[in-house]
């Protein structure tokens, strides 16, 4: 379906997602609103936009998928929400009609997903938890290409804090104290950059990486930036038991005490391992 | 092979000044001064290895590294170096280190 709500797909959108156009505004409406009324195209690229404004809420978005297209943002989005499946943390949305309606109908909000935990076959959290939680990246990996090949020796030599070993390794590991990151140099001309906190870091390391290849006499570009992963943390604040979730969610979970002491989920939509910990520490990634 | 790496040190590059000055002086040849300094080389990476038993403790801020054909070359920041006996600071060490056994090799500051 497509949403009638204004759909700019800018990020900054007056509309918060609590924000939106209720006549009345009922507990349910607060409950769901996020779910049903956001707007759809909200908030596909990530790569520059500082979040910390939105509450953490678990409503289901579009895949969100963070590359870059050389330089641009990409605004398109894939598909329709009503193609997706339900799993996961997914809101049974096909059981819920409403083209352009802005206002849940109370047959909809009847028709609401079962929220309790105990149901195994269609796991979900529940609406919207504004739990105050938000995750914290710890790691981005991203890939580059440079375009030209490279002389990994010659690298090596000139620039500074670099290693290479190629009976270990074909390529040369070099590090930049800012942002505080490791950057891996193939004789191909491709990069990874790995460590960065964010993806703006990220992208701005790699730029820099370029640039002392570029020093060092080769006609290195910029090609095709691509955050390829990124690593969250957070704390939930309370224990988790780790045998009750895995009975709940066997499909997704996957918990072997004596191998690792974690929990790995691994959620369906989006596409997200988690590794839970009786502590309450969640480590997201994927 | 030995490594070379002891040929520019206080002790290496005073033999070699002093081939040089014989060499000058037509009282050796040049390939006479080569082997001296092969000579050299095994007789001090064997000295090394093998007569020297003290340690020395360093401790400094790092300023770069560098990794390539398995010597590792290192610029550190307000070093100390510390034997029992005594204290050494400097504001500037380059270490360069090859291969060894238990031991790595600074060369002179």
């Amino acid at each position: 379906f497509k949403d009638d709500l204004s759909t700019s797909p800018e990020l900054f959108t007056s509309m918060s997602p609590y924000d939106v156009d209720l006549p009345i505004e009922t507990t349910e409406d607060v409950l769901f609103n996020s779910q049903f009324n956001q707007p759809k195209e909200l908030l596909n690229d990530f790569s520059s936009v500082d979040l910390s404004f939105l509450p953490d809420i678990t409503h289901d978005k579009k895949e969100q998928h963070l590359p870059e297209d050389g330089d641009e943002m990409q605004k398109e989005f894939d598909g329709s929400i009503s193609g997706k499946e339900d799993r996961g943390t997914s809101v049974d949305e096909s059981s819920l009609s409403y083209p352009g309606v802005t206002q849940p109908s109370p047959e909809a909000s009847g028709v609401c997903p079962p929220l309790t935990p105990m149901t195994p076959m269609t796991p979900v959290t529940p609406a919207s938890e504004s739990s105050g939680i938000v995750p914290q990246l710890q790691n981005i990996v991203s890939t580059v290409n440079l375009a030209c090949k490279l002389d990994l020796k010659n690298i090596a030599l000139h620039a500074r804090n670099a290693e290479y070993n190629p009976k270990r390794f074909a390529a040369v590991i070099m590090r930049i104290r800012e942002p505080r990151t490791t950057a891996l140099i193939f004789s191909s001309g491709k990069m990874v950059c790995t460590g960065a906190k964010s993806e703006e870091q990220s992208r701005l390391a790699a730029r820099k990486y370029a640039r002392v290849v570029q020093k060092l006499g080769f006609p290195a570009k910029f090609l095709d930036f691509k955050i390829q992963n990124m690593v969250g943390s957070c704390d939930v604040r309370f224990p988790i038991r780790l045998e009750g979730l895995v009975l709940t969610h066997q499909q997704f979970s996957s918990y072997e005490p004596e191998l690792f002491p974690g929990l790995i989920y691994r959620m369906v939509k989006p596409r997200i391992v988690l590794l839970i910990f009786v502590s309450g520490k969640v480590v997201l990634t994927g | 092979m030995a490594y070379q790496l002891y040929r520019n040190t206080t002790l290496g590059n005073s033999l070699q000044e002093s081939l040089d000055e014989l060499i000058q002086s037509q009282q050796i040849t040049p390939q006479l001064a080569l082997q001296v300094l092969l000579q050299f080389d095994k007789a001090i990476n064997s000295a090394l290895a093998q007569r020297v038993r003290n340690r020395v403790n360093f401790r400094g801020s790092l300023n770069t590294y560098r990794f390539c054909d398995n010597v590792w070359t290192f610029v550190l920041n307000d070093v100390e170096f510390r034997e029992v006996t005594e204290l050494v600071k400097v504001d500037k060490v380059k270490i360069v280190a090859c291969d060894g056994k238990s031991k790595y090799d600074i060369t002179e500051y």
